[in-house]
């Protein structure tokens, strides 16, 4: 017998010898329908996007919010100066994926160069992605309710813009802002992409913040492994 | 003196009790994480959230077997290799064996309570393989040669004094009380390691049947780090992990940041799926998933499936009055202690008297059962164990007697009274002037070692009762 | 001068079966007699049953069952009948934890190897086992308590009656309405003190870890009494008071209730 076939055989002769599995219990359950939202905010567009970066505030991280798609590129700019400790690289997910078409070019107009990773398993692409500081992503959805974002890898979407840097900035629409990550898994669920998302994706990944420890003596200290900051830069798509 | 957690029962304790360190360390610790969980616990409806968790994990635990062919399935056809281990040394071979196959010379790990298990560090280095901690904490105690001591703070015992002595050794750097210069230092070892592992290891928080998900949760970043930069990524994950949906994942998650350290989610929720799409520029090119048993299908066999719902929180560990006062060692050499360490481990051996200290190492208080999201009941399922190691004769001949001489003499009211003449007339012998007993004869000479005992009662109630009330004392029993 | 003829409206007064509990039969019958005065003087009639013994605990709680099975047994003789009858209506201890073993865990002691009518028995005594302050408050609505107790004062809750049985409103609101003691706060209140049962012996030094740390929260408040619902939970920490010189005393709350300071022998 398989190790497998051993293993299965044995949970199913135990459970199935009695009907009252939890019997060393004070309380009695029913069988559960789509657990509710642990968190969620509310409002419109707008209110939601304060919300979310409000989250993201008492958590370390920072946020702004832009007019438009237009006022974005000046805002990254400025945040790309004011952390790029040595000359004006960023790693980033590829120009179509960072929800304003325009802004790799803006931003390649005031020097500021792109690397765009192509296979993180080649020596020279590790190479050239570990020493820069600025990342910059855009999302697969923003929740209000915790201050969270969803990442979904992919073809011009690399897991390295947001996790080897220092600083990650978030591009992120208002039709991406969520109430809570639940209300974007029944929308999701609804239109019957959830599993396909998840499963394509390969690592469906939840960042609230920047990375963190408080191992030694509960004292908080940020950017243990990943990001020190996470900035969003939200804005109206209309 | 540090405790040493392969000494006996005994030493151990009292090697705890006494490192003043160790209890200012874990006084400080458990206080602010009980807080923290306090304060997450205020803004939202706690009671809908314990229904809601204990309800998915009953039935994750109901329907285990459909749930892991369902997960297995959906995990392979991501691409995933699945494996199956029945116990520690099936898993670490199929670990080893995965490291062979690709060439493997150093591993990062994310931290996992279930490969300090069944010790697959252990196995690896003995494979000449580089096994590199990554989590602060347990990177930390890596370097110091020291297990884990508690399920969700594994350094929680040491102070930053400590560690930094231990940096300076390692690395040469200068003494330091500042926790962010110390975190920096690690930082930069551990970068390096990331990108130059062959191979990435992880536990699994929960895994999602539906999607074929695992899932790990962590603040540090060291888990997207360990499952997306090393060519192969190895999860190995406790078979009553699994959950049915990716709903119930989202639910858990943020009911075990609440309890465990008061936050409303981790900073990271990583849900694994499988090996790197088509023209994905990062992420492993392949994943395996080791489904491990190691003692959970017995555990159901001796009747304990409750002890399967837990979520590896931490919250009643950290709520835990005894576990405050000797800390995570003095559970001995085993991946769990506090509440529900000392129900798992003896159920988890082979044999459960070789732990059979542990259900006793409690005041019962209920503290745990009143924090744990799944609502365990974990007093009751001690006082359970209790019974089965009774059962199983792990206790001494003198409290078998005792126990038997208790029931005997309290089972009937003139067996009772002549007890309670012997117990006051032995006392008064023993007792001095001021009605304290010094000294009591063993076994319950435990007690007077550290308090005095007061001489029994020259009067019972009857008497007391029937001079109270002459004459109108019933007639009855 | 004629006075008006009363009609006379018959009162109930519920009737109480004492439940002494061992520890306070044979160490503490004062405590015993506290708890009667103060269900008598608040409208219920108390009984004595003369061969109670024990509720089992102590052998529950080590682990043997068959042994606390014997004791329990016995128990559900002494007061079931008269329950049954109507001769009873409810039975009240002065203590959370004996009175929490009757009603948590008899229905697992009466489990297995139980003819169904004994465990029938065993539950209907179950359900109608009161912790004293519970049932003054609860049952006999005692709203006040006149007490000559004088003195500062604070509270430790025991686990058994604060965790098992939720009972925590009752004695604090009965100690808040002491006329002449002033209630102080006492901090980290809800941590166990250590005592634990068959713990106190086995795991003496952790036992008694969480009892020095009970005892200085408690001398820390100034108070000069800490009243507590158990006389286990009280001889642990008069045990270390003593043993350690500190300046408290832990007495059992019915004592405080009624008229608490008298002199008791063992304290």
């Amino acid at each position: 017998m398989t190790a497998r076939d051993e293993i299965l055989a044995h949970l199913r002769t135990e459970l199935s010898r009695t009907d009252d599995l939890f019997r060393r219990a004070k309380i009695r359950h029913e069988t559960p329908t789509v657990p509710s939202a642990v968190t969620e905010a509310t409002g419109d567009r707008l209110a939601l996007a304060r919300q979310f970066g409000a989250k993201l505030e008492a958590i370390h991280g920072g946020f702004e919010i832009a007019q438009g798609p237009e006022s974005v590129p000046t805002r990254v700019t400025q945040l790309v100066k004011r952390w790029n400790s040595d000359g004006d690289r960023v790693l980033s997910w590829a120009a179509s994926e960072l929800h304003v078409p325009d802004l790799t070019p803006r931003l390649e107009q005031a020097g500021i160069s792109f690397y765009v990773p192509d296979d993180m398993h080649e020596e020279e692409c590790r190479r050239s992605a570990a020493h820069l500081s600025v990342g910059i992503t855009g999302v697969e959805a923003a929740f209000a309710g915790t201050g969270s974002i969803a990442l979904l890898p992919g073809k011009g979407r690399s897991r390295a813009a947001a996790l080897l840097t220092l600083y990650h900035i978030a591009v992120i629409p208002f039709s991406c802002i969520y109430p809570s990550i639940e209300a974007w898994m029944e929308v999701a669920r609804k239109a019957g992409n959830l599993d396909d998302r998840v499963r394509r994706g390969s690592q469906l990944a939840f960042v609230t913040g920047p990375s963190k420890s408080a191992d030694i003596e509960l004292n908080l200290t940020l950017g243990v492994h990943g990001p020190k900051m996470v900035h969003a830069v939200i804005f109206d798509d209309g | 003196m540090p405790v040493d957690s392969s000494a006996p029962y005994r030493k151990r304790v009292a090697q705890a009790l006494g490192d003043d360190g160790l209890r200012t360390a874990l006084d400080r610790a458990t206080g602010r994480l009980r807080s923290h969980r306090l304060a997450a616990m205020q803004d939202i409806d706690v009671e809908r959230l314990r229904e809601e968790v204990r309800a998915v994990r009953e039935y994750s635990v109901s329907n285990l077997p459909d749930l892991l062919e369902q997960l297995e399935q959906n995990l392979t056809a991501n691409g995933c290799v699945v494996h199956w281990a029945r116990d520690a040394a099936e898993a670490n071979e199929i670990v080893r064996e995965i490291a062979d196959e690709h060439n493997v010379q150093q591993v990062a790990k994310s931290k996992s309570m279930t490969t300090e298990e069944i010790g697959l560090n252990e196995a690896l280095e003995h494979a000449d393989i580089e096994v590199v901690e990554t989590d602060l904490g347990e990177y930390i105690i890596q370097l110091a040669g020291e297990p884990p001591s508690h399920l969700t703070a594994p350094v929680i015992h040491k102070r930053v004094e400590d560690i930094s002595k231990l940096f300076e050794q390692e690395f040469g750097i200068a003494p330091t009380t500042n926790p962010a210069d110390l975190c920096a230092v690690a930082r930069n070892q551990l970068r390096s390691k990331f990108l130059r592992a062959d191979m990435g290891i992880s536990g699994g928080n929960f895994a999602v049947a539906e999607s074929g998900t695992v899932c790990i949760v962590t603040n540090e970043g060291n888990g997207r780090m360990v499952t997306s930069m090393p060519r192969v990524y190895v999860a190995i994950v406790g078979i009553e992990k699994v959950v049915p949906r990716l709903e119930d994942a989202i639910l858990l998650w943020q009911a075990a940041a609440r309890s465990a350290t008061g936050q409303d989610v981790t900073v990271y929720f990583s849900m694994s799926s499988g090996p790197r799409g088509e023209g994905h520029p990062d992420g492993p090119e392949e994943m395996h998933v080791v489904l491990l048993d190691n003692g959970r299908s017995r555990l159901l066999e001796r009747g304990y499936a409750d002890a399967l719902l837990c979520i590896r929180c931490g919250a009643c560990v950290n709520e835990c009055p005894v576990y405050r006062e000797i800390g995570g060692h003095a559970y001995g050499r085993t991946a769990y202690s506090g509440p529900i360490g000392a129900v798992v481990t003896p159920l988890l051996s082979d044999d459960m008297t070789s732990a059979k200290e542990l259900p006793f190492a409690s005041s019962l208080c209920g503290a745990c059962l009143d924090v744990c999201p799944a609502k365990i009941d974990l007093p009751r399922l001690l006082l359970d164990l209790r019974h089965d190691l009774v059962l199983l004769k792990s206790g001494t001949n003198a409290e078998r007697l005792g126990m038997r001489l208790f029931a005997s003499a309290a089972k009937r009211r003139f067996t009772f009274e002549w007890l309670t003449r012997l117990g006051r007339w032995a006392t008064g012998l023993l007792s001095g002037r001021d009605g304290e007993v010094r000294r009591l004869p063993p076994p319950l000479s435990g007690w007077t070692k550290y308090r005095s005992f007061p001489k029994l009662a020259a009067s019972g109630f009857r008497k007391l009762w029937a001079e109270r009330k002459p004459g109108r004392e019933s007639g009855r029993g | 001068m004629t006075a008006k003829p009363q009609p006379s409206i018959p009162s109930e007064r519920p009737k109480v079966a004492l439940f002494l509990t061992c520890m306070v039969e044979t160490m503490y019958p004062e405590v015993g007699l506290a708890a009667a005065r103060l269900l008598e003087r608040n409208g219920a009639d108390v009984v004595y049953l003369r061969k109670q013994t024990c509720c089992g605990q102590p052998a529950f709680n080590s682990g043997h069952r068959p042994e606390a099975l014997e004791v329990a047994r016995h128990f559900v003789e002494v007061f079931g009948a008269p329950l049954e009858s109507g001769e009873v209506d409810a039975i009240v201890a002065p203590s959370g934890s004996c009175v929490a073993m009757v009603r948590e865990y008899y229905d697992v002691l009466f489990e297995s190897g139980c003819e169904e009518e004994e465990r029938r028995r065993a539950l209907a005594v179950s359900r109608a086992t009161y912790e004293l302050t519970e049932y003054l408050v609860k049952m006999l609505r005692v709203d006040r308590i006149e007490s000559g107790f004088q003195g500062s004062l604070t509270y430790h809750p025991c686990c058994h009656l604060l965790r098992g049985l939720r009972v925590d409103e009752q004695p604090r609101h009965l100690l808040a309405g002491l006329q002449h003691a002033e209630l102080v706060d006492l901090q980290a209140d809800e941590e166990c003190c250590g005592f634990g049962g068959v713990f106190a012996i086995k795991n003496a030094e952790i036992s008694v870890a969480m009892g020095r740390r009970k005892a200085d929260h408690i001398v820390s408040t100034g108070a000069e009494v800490v009243a507590v619902s158990d006389v286990s939970c009280m001889t642990h920490l008069n045990g270390l008071f003593k043993r350690d010189g500190r300046p408290c005393r832990a007495v059992h709350i019915a004592e405080v209730l009624d008229d608490g300071t008298a002199e008791r022998r063992n304290v």
